[in-house]
């Protein structure tokens, strides 16, 4: 065999070794297929296919003039990988990333932010938060064309981390009303006792996987669509319950107190229109929402002499009494049985009208009269107060209502000193909502309605329920009772413990409350001031209570303390309120116009001017064109418009502007105004055409 | 048609089969590179599919290009050429290591500088040695069983070239090995020798291992492989992309795999094939790679010279040799190697180091540029013959 032959050979041989493995490869792919195929086709759906949620959009929550309260919004957490990016990119853009966040965040200085990110780096730490403030998306939107991060998730290694957050645009307002919802679906207010509604139903779709390990939709019958949420449209009014928490606030830092409540409902329909609470933070200082006293367990407290109200009803509906009667309050002290009633005025009153007991919320008065009429029946006081609806929850809208408590007069722990003490607020246990829900039937003629704080639910324009007024009690007493229990609510501001917020514009009725609280089963020094009522007494159109609990310092009586936050409140909204305001609108009139002297516009907006001119007959032309804004000069009998450049970067001329105008131009400007007067603007601080530095302040006189 | 075929005549020389092959394996590249870039674009390129495409089709040209041009110059320059690249290529490989990019962990990139075109040296030096051993042991056939003036140089070129390789790159420094001890025992270098070499690679390619870049990966790769407890998940993903494309596939560009399996357009582009074209375009790829190599083959029977054998039969096994490792790695019967399939693989200028080696192979198939030099038959009484042991 020569040598020729024998390469030939042996290349043979090496070919069909060759053939022999590509004939295995071939073997082994047939046996994926045929014999493994279903595992790894099982596998593959596992893998490429999943059943994904589909978030549902949560509800939003509405103020009733449609002020969003609560929404969803989508924020972001910041978390880089620091492996990811190639070491030039990384070295590249690592100083102005860090400086970046540094200025951002303002929390870490650039080094410490540069530091952090390249020991993790170094580390092999693959997943570093940067910061734990969540971001906007218009933050994050910026964010990602910072250095690095522009190079996206797979080249610079950023993570936006989406979180979907409940935002309120008012903060704190009503933020324990309005509630939260935590993640193991526990929480208070709106947001847990409306969950149902206001979650809607997730959904579950057939995803596939895509380029970059996304997960893309594939559409198929399967499908459960999401379902979204619905709006819950609240009764609250952000006006209102913006001046019930800030005049609630300031009387609770001024005295000191522990915690406060305030309601404003509507009388007619039950609707609350405020509802703050505010509580002293644990560190002492400064005072939040933390929990829903107005409404909740832990506001259930001896209600002290705003009780006294359901005495009286209690004594006038049996007929028993005459407001004008005489009575004997003495010293100001009674014993019954083993306890002694005392009236706060030291010595006492002397003999009064029941009238005037009333209006000076004696004790002693109350308690003997209640004792005399009801002691052998206590029954049948107990049977008034289940006629005013007092003895049971309400059933309110929002999720744990404190329930009232009542002794029961056939149970062992009924004495003889439980009836006294329960007729001036004692031994009982009420929540703020409880009292003013009798207040509000005696303002609303005798007629109880439910107090409530959602009137509906709908989706997009689809009203899906509708709360209506829900009338309990008909009538809590007869006409004739009403009357006079409003007489007597009217008096206390006239002439008795609630003085001090008598005013001549309109007229308020209610009454004090100052219960001395019961800690460890001793009466302490400590009180519970309250001052429940209505406005205007003439025609009712809100009820509210303002509770405050231990306040620090003299006089502290519920007429001192509490009454003042409640005209605080009636005043604003008198003030604000047209409806029942009408009487004290002047009149408008027009003033005395020369009608043959020309109209003289000072300045303003081009288009507006030149339609207003237009609109009645007044020629008048512009000639410099382009600028918006002008002022105007008179040229025979017509109004020849000059071009005022107030978009120019320096300071603008805005003399003949009315105050809205220059308002609009100045702040756009990032200046502060002030103003004077009234009219369009005579005279500004800063000269036109002087340079803008941001945030100072001008000021304008008008005229 | 005449004129065309004329003009085929004209100016593609050598082996027609070979250049419908090459032809055909190109198209189907250029195809399965455009499907399975698809994640690839969407990652680096914003979307843009077109960019990685349109790099590959003109790579794919250049190589054909290339080869072209290559199989015009006639092949016995190659033996000489080869030399001289193969004392090139050693400080090449040595500088590459240290200085070279790093691109998954290890050094095997070289950027030429003015034209800013990164390639891999060990491409250039596998090349250079194949065609070296091929010229060399032609050269030394009346004299193959002599241990010092042939087996050593050879296996110390072998030896060494391997060993820089394998620091850098374990799994083309063993298939080099592999091709060069099947080139030895074609070109009849006793089988004795072979085992030692074997030994002295499996000892070169330790040494490698344990003071390599890449030492621990390829440890763990095999040592994975043997275990067989766990799948890999690349492996697994290939296995998937295999069993869900069926007989006929799933269509061109209907692949779902390339979204998850790595490297899908080229250490498991074997897999996607079989995804959009089934087990009979899975099969079909097998088939003509067998034919590049099968005509290959023919070249050896039919050339004149030993060097054109060799060198013929060297190339084409390199080739073939690593299309067979690739396919095998994604069908599960290797442990996972990161070899490309050559002419199908997207990869930059391999594909044109292929081109390159096609040329010769086309060159030398050529049979004009052969001299009429009377074939060496053994047994010619040349002195040297008695030296040889019997």
């Amino acid at each position: 065999m020569n040598i020729k032959q024998s390469i030939v050979l042996r290349v043979r041989v090496a070919f069909i070794v060759v053939t022999l493995f590509a004939g295995l490869i071939f073997y082994r792919v047939a046996h994926l297929q045929f014999v493994e195929g279903e595992k790894w086709q099982a596998k593959s759906e596992s893998l490429n296919f999943q059943y994904r949620q589909v978030s549902a959009t949560r509800g939003n929550i509405y103020a009733a003039d449609g002020s969003l309260l609560s929404t969803s919004l989508p924020f972001y957490r910041v978390v880089i990988d620091p492996l990811v990016a190639k070491q030039e990119v990384f070295d590249k853009g690592i100083d102005s990333l860090s400086y970046l966040l540094s200025s951002f965040y303002r929390d870490k200085s650039a080094d410490a932010y540069k530091r952090s990110i390249k020991d993790a780096r170094v580390s092999g730490k693959r997943y570093l938060i940067l910061n734990r403030k969540q971001i906007g998306y218009q933050e994050m939107q910026a964010m990602s064309n910072w250095p690095i991060f522009r190079n996206g998730r797979l080249g610079g290694g950023v993570i936006f981390e989406k979180v979907e957050k409940r935002y309120r645009p008012f903060n704190n307002l009503a933020s324990r009303t309005v509630g939260f919802l935590n993640e193991d679906k526990y929480g208070v207010g709106v947001e847990y006792s409306f969950n149902e509604y206001l979650e809607g139903k997730n959904g579950k779709a057939l995803f596939q996987r895509i380029a970059g390990g996304s997960w893309k939709p594939v559409f198929d019958a399967e499908d459960v669509k999401p379902d979204d949420g619905f709006d819950v449209y609240t009764t609250l009014d952000v006006n209102i319950q913006d001046v019930a928490e800030s005049a609630l606030l300031r009387q609770l830092m001024s005295k000191d107190a522990e915690y406060g409540s305030v309601i404003v409902m509507e009388v007619a329909t039950g609707k609350i229109k405020a509802i703050a609470n505010l509580q002293k933070n644990k560190s002492g200082y400064g005072y939040s929402e933390n929990y829903n006293f107005a409404v909740g367990d832990q506001g259930l407290t001896e209600p002290g002499s705003t009780f006294k109200l359901l005495s009286m009803l209690a004594l006038l509906e049996e007929g028993k009494i005459n407001l004008n009667e005489k009575i004997e309050t003495g010293d100001g002290t009674f014993r019954f049985f083993d306890r002694t009633m005392r009236d706060a005025k030291q010595g006492g009153y002397g003999e009064i009208t029941i009238k005037e007991a009333f209006e000076k919320s004696s004790n002693v008065a109350v308690s003997r009269l209640v004792n005399e009429h009801f002691g052998h029946q206590p029954k049948k006081f107990m049977s008034y107060i289940e006629k005013a609806g007092l003895n049971q929850p309400i059933g309110f809208q929002l999720k744990g209502e404190g329930a009232p408590y009542f002794k029961n007069p056939d149970e062992r722990n009924w004495y003889g000193t439980t009836l006294p003490w329960m007729s001036i607020g004692y031994e009982t246990k009420l929540t703020p909502l409880h009292t003013l829900m009798l207040y509000n039937a005696v303002a609303n003629g005798g007629k109880m309605v439910k107090p409530m704080i959602v009137e509906g639910i709908a989706k997009a324009n689809k009203i899906e329920k509708r709360f209506d007024t829900e009338v309990l009690r008909k009538s809590i007493a007869s006409a004739k009772t009403i009357r006079q229990l409003q007489e007597l609510l009217e008096g206390v501001v006239e002439n008795g413990t609630a003085k001090n917020v008598h005013n001549k514009d309109y007229k308020i009725a209610g009454k004090t409350g100052t219960a001395q609280k019961l800690i460890d089963g001793r009466y302490t020094q400590r009180y519970y001031t309250s001052f429940a009522g209505y406005f205007p007494a003439d025609n009712p159109k809100y009820s509210a209570i303002v509770v405050i609990d231990s306040p620090k310092g003299f006089n502290a009586y519920g007429g001192d303390i509490s009454a003042p936050v409640f005209k605080e409140i009636a005043d604003k909204i008198y003030s604000q309120d047209l409806e029942i305001n009408v009487k004290s609108q002047p009149k408008f009139q027009f003033a005395n116009l020369k009608t043959d002297e020309f109209p003289y516009i000072q300045a303003g907006k081009v288009d507006e001017l030149q339609m207003l001119c237009n609109k009645f007959g007044i020629s008048n032309h512009y000639n410099d064109g382009g600028e918006a804004w002008v002022k105007s000069t008179v040229v025979n009998k017509a109004i020849q418009w000059k071009a005022n450049k107030v978009e120019a970067p320096t300071m603008p001329d805005v003399s003949g502007l009315s105050l809205r105008d220059a308002l609009y131009v100045l702040e756009n400007k990032g200046l502060r105004v002030v103003y004077q007067g009234k009219g369009r603007v005579k005279n500004q601080s800063i000269n036109p055409g002087a340079t803008i530095s941001q945030n100072s302040v001008i000021s304008l006189v008008l005229g | 048609m005449n004129k065309a075929k004329e003009f085929i005549d004209r100016n593609l020389k050598g082996d027609p089969i070979i250049w419908a092959i090459v032809i055909l394996l190109s198209i189907i590249s250029i195809l399965v590179v455009y499907s399975a870039t698809g994640t690839l674009a969407y990652k680096y390129k914003g979307g843009n599919t077109e960019t990685y495409i349109v790099k590959h089709a003109f790579l794919v040209f250049l190589s054909l290009g290339v080869m072209w041009a290559v199989h015009k110059i006639p092949y016995k320059t190659f033996g000489i050429i080869g030399k001289l690249l193969l004392f090139v290529s050693v400080p090449l490989l040595i500088f590459t290591y240290f200085f070279g990019s790093n691109i998954n962990d290890a050094n095997r990139w070289l950027t030429i500088p003015v034209i800013d075109q990164a390639f891999q040296p060990s491409d250039l030096a596998k090349l250079a040695l194949i065609a070296t051993l091929a010229s060399f042991l032609a050269g030394k056939q009346r004299n193959i069983r002599d241990f010092k003036n042939t087996f050593i140089p050879v296996m110390i070129a072998v030896g060494v070239i391997c060993g820089l390789i394998g620091i850098a790159n374990m799994s083309t420094a063993v298939l080099l090995l592999v091709t060069c001890l099947l080139l030895m025992f074609i070109g009849r270098v006793p089988m004795r020798y072979t085992f030692l070499i074997v030994m002295v690679g499996m000892l070169a390619l330790t040494a490698a291992v344990f003071f390599g870049q890449r030492g621990g990966t390829f440890v763990s790769r095999i040592e994975n492989f043997i275990s067989g407890e766990e799948i890999p998940y690349q492996a697994e993903q290939s296995y998937i992309a295999i069993s869900t494309g069926g007989i006929t596939g799933k269509g061109p560009g209907n692949s779902e795999q390339r979204n998850s399996l790595p490297h899908p357009y080229s250490d498991f582009i074997y897999a996607i094939i079989i995804e959009e074209y089934g087990l009979v375009g899975g099969g079909g790829v097998l088939l003509l790679y067998l034919a590049l190599l099968y005509r290959g083959m023919r070249i050896v029977a039919s050339s004149t010279k030993p060097f054109g054998g060799l060198l013929s039969a060297g190339l084409s096994f390199a080739l073939v040799l690593q299309a067979m490792v690739n396919m095998a790695v994604a069908v599960g019967l290797g442990p996972i190697t990161g070899l490309p399939l050559p002419l199908l693989s997207m990869g930059g200028t391999s594909l044109i180091f292929t081109g390159f080696s096609l040329g010769i192979i086309l060159s030398v198939s050529r049979g004009d540029h052969e001299d009429a030099e009377a074939p060496i038959v053994e047994g010619n009484n040349r002195p040297r013959r008695a030296f040889q042991p019997a």
